[in-house]
């Protein structure tokens, strides 16, 4: 009895790591990222809880449909006189499904003349992409875009 | 780990005092998540991203940007900054490992 249930159980063991050898290594050491942050939490923690409305102010320019999710090109355009009084502090990119929601922080001052930011930025899927903007007053504006993507790019 | 590539590039060519003008820099790096498998050895690549970029005119901080891995492969950034006469533009890119890169352009700007 004892045999046959250890031969049972061996022969189980076997066939499974042999047809799933892979899988259960991946998920046996899959790295988690230290910077892994949902959507939501990332921006209460950019807004600290501040009411975000959403502007026309704000230009994001994405495509629609990416087919190379690893190079997807984002602009923002904000329309701000850029003045002492009253410009454009920070801009944020952030992608709604990424593990990481956060891609880039920046930081403005009176001195760049004109509120834009451009880069290319990495998609694991179909998403949001949302442009969070703080103002000087303290207020935040935001605009959004849905991205397809076909091919994912956070691999 | 050999120095990186990166550059700096001002539109239009021609510009003068007053003008704001549309500065690209970009740096050469891999931009590694972490979360990536290498094919040959089926390992994870560890994580090699940019963290911070500094836009520097003649050494006052302009622009400040916090960088995470979402960007791609050699990022480019575009931001626009005002012409206020002559000087050196500084870009400093430093990564998660530490190691810093800095590339500058001299201003000039005629009339």
């Amino acid at each position: 009895m004892q045999r046959r249930s250890f031969l049972k159980g061996f022969g189980a063991a076997v066939a499974v790591s042999a047809v799933v050898p892979s899988v259960v290594l991946a998920e046996g050491n899959k790295p988690t990222s230290p910077n892994a942050m949902s959507y939501e939490t990332a921006v209460a923690a950019i807004t600290g809880g501040k009411a975000v409305t959403v502007s026309s102010k704000i230009a994001l320019k994405a495509p629609e449909i990416a087919e190379n999710g690893a190079v997807v090109p984002v602009k923002v355009t904000v329309e701000s006189p850029m003045t002492q009084k009253d410009y454009v502090k920070a801009i944020h990119i952030l992608a709604k499904k990424n593990f990481n929601a956060r891609c880039a922080n920046v930081f403005l001052t009176p001195a760049n003349g004109k509120a834009v930011f451009g880069t290319r930025i990495k998609l694991g899927g179909t998403q949001d992409v949302v442009a969070l903007v703080e103002l000087s007053d303290g207020s935040f504006i935001s605009a959004s875009q849905n991205v397809k993507v076909t091919i994912g790019g956070c691999g | 780990m050999g120095k990186r590539k990166s550059l700096i590039k001002i539109k239009p060519k021609k510009y003068k005092t007053g003008d704001i003008v549309k500065v690209d820099f970009m740096v050469m790096h891999p931009m590694e998540t972490g979360m990536r498998k290498d094919k040959k050895t089926g390992k994870y690549t560890p994580a090699e991203y940019i963290t911070e970029v500094k836009f520097f005119f003649n050494d006052v901080l302009l622009t400040k940007m916090i960088i995470w891995e979402a960007l791609s492969t050699n990022p480019l950034f575009t931001i626009n900054y005002k012409v206020t006469g002559p000087g050196k533009l500084k870009v400093v890119f430093k990564d998660n490992k530490g190691e810093v890169t800095e590339k500058s352009k001299k201003i000039k700007p005629k009339g």
